[in-house]
């Protein structure tokens, strides 16, 4: 009795390993497959035979082994002569998978001007710290609309490491690419950028001044909420003057009343 | 020339009086009789406003603030030059002149001191570039649901409105006017505690790869595009069509949040209404597992729970109908002509409009944490205070996404 039913389990086991090798043979197979349909993968190719590698990005979470070879895998296509559209669909599983491994694929394409995007679309929110250094890195090679794209890369990450390499740019002739480097600098919001926007103030050009003030108001709230009341006081009572435009009196004085505490 | 002195003056008073209600810390009522007699105010009492993208929606939004007696529209803009131009003939049959200007270009229209403030109904995408920009500049913001395509998007708008002390509604006129009926209920307590909302509404979007076809001469692609990805342009990317079958932008990711957020900003939105969490967020968000969730579910720190539930009901609430609950005030427009008009009502009065900016964002957020489960298919743990996944590096890669230079978010 007991023999007859011990066969049958043995079986079922064999069966449900062979089975899973076989699951995880057509998963390769069809990995390979989206692969080599990512060769020729451009706008109006069906977007379905890429299926496959989109399954992985998702069933290789928290497999980290398998998760860097598919990483790695992608990061390759960087360098072949896929067209835009694939290297954009690569660049876009990167931002969910990328680590520091594909960041040098990646960084290569920042001063891409058809790519340059996709690939702070892959680093911006990139945790790792090759992923800011890379951008840093770009800031000085970038001309142009592509600077502005590295900088409010840089802002998003709350670079502070940056803040100097951005405050420099916060003189730069092109007036939208001195605004970006303000903006930014109220993004990161710390006492260094607060030093380096008021600094700026005082000498700011009219046509760069409102994105300065509203930084400096942007770093007295990130000021205020980390306990620098003082710091923050200070940036408020500086645009409560009567040569600033009424709106930002107005922010400087709720400003003023949330650092006392009171509602408005 | 007098009438503009008189503007200046209103927009004066209304400046001072922000900053006087800033000081005595409550908010500054205008009497009707300081706005003028009748049912017309002064021309000088007009809120000025403009329009930015004037497609299907945006062309409803421009007719209900034109047609107010309170409020001089003066201009429109679109990247489409047919759809600025249509606009600019409504404006124009309206005041039976040819005033109204037209733009290409939203950040001409925000460096116009004269105007008060602006409705937006642009795709998604640009929603939060242009209400944040309009703040900086001191204009109030209508912005179209969904106000937002991603959670950071949503705080940095708010954290725009509240430094400049902006009034900023989103725009679900559903939230209040679909389901009165039975938030009412909610409120008055004949539900008991509402223990879970199911809530029905299209999927999450989906990548787009259509191919290119040769751009229409009267759009300016580019910047329709905008923060968004570059991508050929094509007829579909484009139609403002309320779908979301593959055949409007409303379809695509890149644009929209499909379904799930231009449904369920309003039906989420009624959801938060119904069970008075309009300031909060759930703590977990379960993608369906065929298992232990049938539907994407989420949960709330008090044990609420949502449903999205596809194709099956509508807002649907449930609560302890025997359990005896005090009836709650019950939230309502202010002024008259729904939505628009408690915006208007908010902008004279410097109150929080109901769809206030941050109920927006925090119905939006809901939207969005769920399409992320769905993408990620697996649980998703949340924290509603600091607004990201504990521990989940992955997951936080998608509370926002890069913009297209030279348009940031910072």
């Amino acid at each position: 009795m007991h023999y007859r039913f011990r066969i049958p389990t043995a079986i079922a086991a064999a069966l449900m390993i062979l089975g899973c090798g076989l699951a995880r043979a057509d998963d390769k197979a069809a990995l390979d497959k989206s692969f080599d349909a990512l060769k020729t993968y451009d706008f109006g190719t069906n977007r379905d035979d890429l299926k496959a590698i989109d399954d992985a990005i998702v069933s290789t979470h928290g497999d980290a082994a398998a998760c860097l070879e598919l990483e790695k895998r992608l990061a390759a296509v960087l360098s072949t002569s896929a067209s835009r559209d694939a290297k954009d669909y690569v660049l876009r599983s990167l931002r969910v998978i990328g680590t520091a491994e594909s960041v040098p694929a990646i960084a290569a394409l920042l001063e891409d001007k058809d790519l340059s995007h996709m690939a702070r679309y892959a680093l911006e929110l990139n945790p790792s710290p090759e992923a800011g250094k890379a951008l840093r890195d770009a800031l000085p090679k970038v001309r142009g609309q592509l600077k502005i794209g590295v900088i409010g890369s840089l802002a998003s990450r709350h670079d502070t490491e940056s803040v100097a390499a951005i405050a420099a740019s916060l003189t730069d002739s092109d007036k939208a690419i001195a605004s970006t480097a303000a903006h930014a600098l109220g993004a990161i919001g710390d006492a260094d950028a607060a030093k380096q926007l008021g600094d700026f103030l005082a000498k700011a050009p009219d046509d760069v001044k409102p994105a300065a003030t509203d930084a400096y108001l942007a770093c007295a709230e990130k000021l205020l909420k980390s306990g620098n009341k003082s710091e923050a006081i200070t940036i408020y009572k500086s645009l409560m003057g009567e040569g600033e435009p009424k709106h930002i009196r107005l922010a400087a004085t709720h400003g003023m009343l949330a650092a006392q505490g009171l509602k408005n | 020339m007098k009438q503009r002195k008189q503007t200046t003056n209103r927009r004066d008073f209304l400046a001072t009086a922000a900053t006087t209600a800033a000081a005595i810390s409550c908010p500054y009522i205008i009497t009707s009789s300081a706005l003028g007699a009748g049912g017309k105010p002064a021309a000088s009492e007009r809120i000025v406003m403009a329009g930015i993208g004037i497609g299907n929606r945006g062309n409803d939004d421009l007719g209900s603030f034109v047609g107010r007696p309170d409020v001089e529209y003066v201009a429109v803009c679109d990247v489409k030059k047919g759809a600025r131009e249509s606009a600019k003939r409504r404006v124009d049959d309206h005041y039976h002149n040819k005033d109204c200007k037209m733009y290409g270009d939203f950040r001409d229209v925000l460096a116009r001191t004269d105007i008060d403030a602006v409705h937006i109904a642009t795709p998604d995408h640009w929603h939060a570039i242009m209400v944040i920009e309009a703040c900086r500049h001191g204009k109030d913001v209508f912005c179209e649901k969904p106000e937002t395509r991603t959670i950071r998007e949503g705080r940095l708008m708010v954290e725009a409105a509240r430094r400049y002390q902006r009034v900023v509604s989103g725009g679900s006129q559903r939230v209040l006017e679909d389901y009165r009926g039975v938030t009412e209920k909610c409120y008055s307590g004949e539900l008991g505690t509402i223990r879970e909302v199911s809530v029905e509404c299209g999927p999450p979007s989906k990548p787009c790869n259509l191919p290119g076809q040769p751009v229409p001469a009267d759009i300016d692609w580019d910047m329709w595009l905008g923060p968004a990805p570059w991508a050929p342009y094509h007829e579909y990317r484009v139609s403002g069509s309320y779908n979301i079958n593959g055949t409007s932008w409303r379809s695509w990711q890149d644009y929209s949040g499909g379904g799930m957020t231009d449904w369920g900003a309003h039906k989420f939105g009624g959801a938060m209404f119904a069970a008075d969490v309009r300031d909060q967020g759930p703590t977990e968000v379960f993608p369906p597992d065929g298992k232990e969730h049938k539907w994407l579910t989420y949960v709330f720190a008090s044990g609420l729970k949502f449903y999205h539930t596809p194709g099956h009901g509508n807002m649907d609430p449930v609560g302890t109908p025997g359990e005896r609950i005090d009836p709650k005030p019950f939230p309502q427009y202010k002024g008259s002509g729904g939505l628009p008009g408690d915006f208007i009502y908010c902008v004279r009065t410097r109150e929080k409009p109901f769809r206030d900016i941050e109920y927006a964002h925090r119905t939006c957020s809901v939207c969005h944490l769920g399409n992320i489960a769905y993408e990620l298919k697996r649980p998703l743990k949340w924290d509603p205070i600091k607004e990201v996944f504990p521990g989940d590096e992955e997951a936080n890669r998608f509370l926002d996404r890069a913009k297209r230079e030279p348009w940031t978010l910072s």
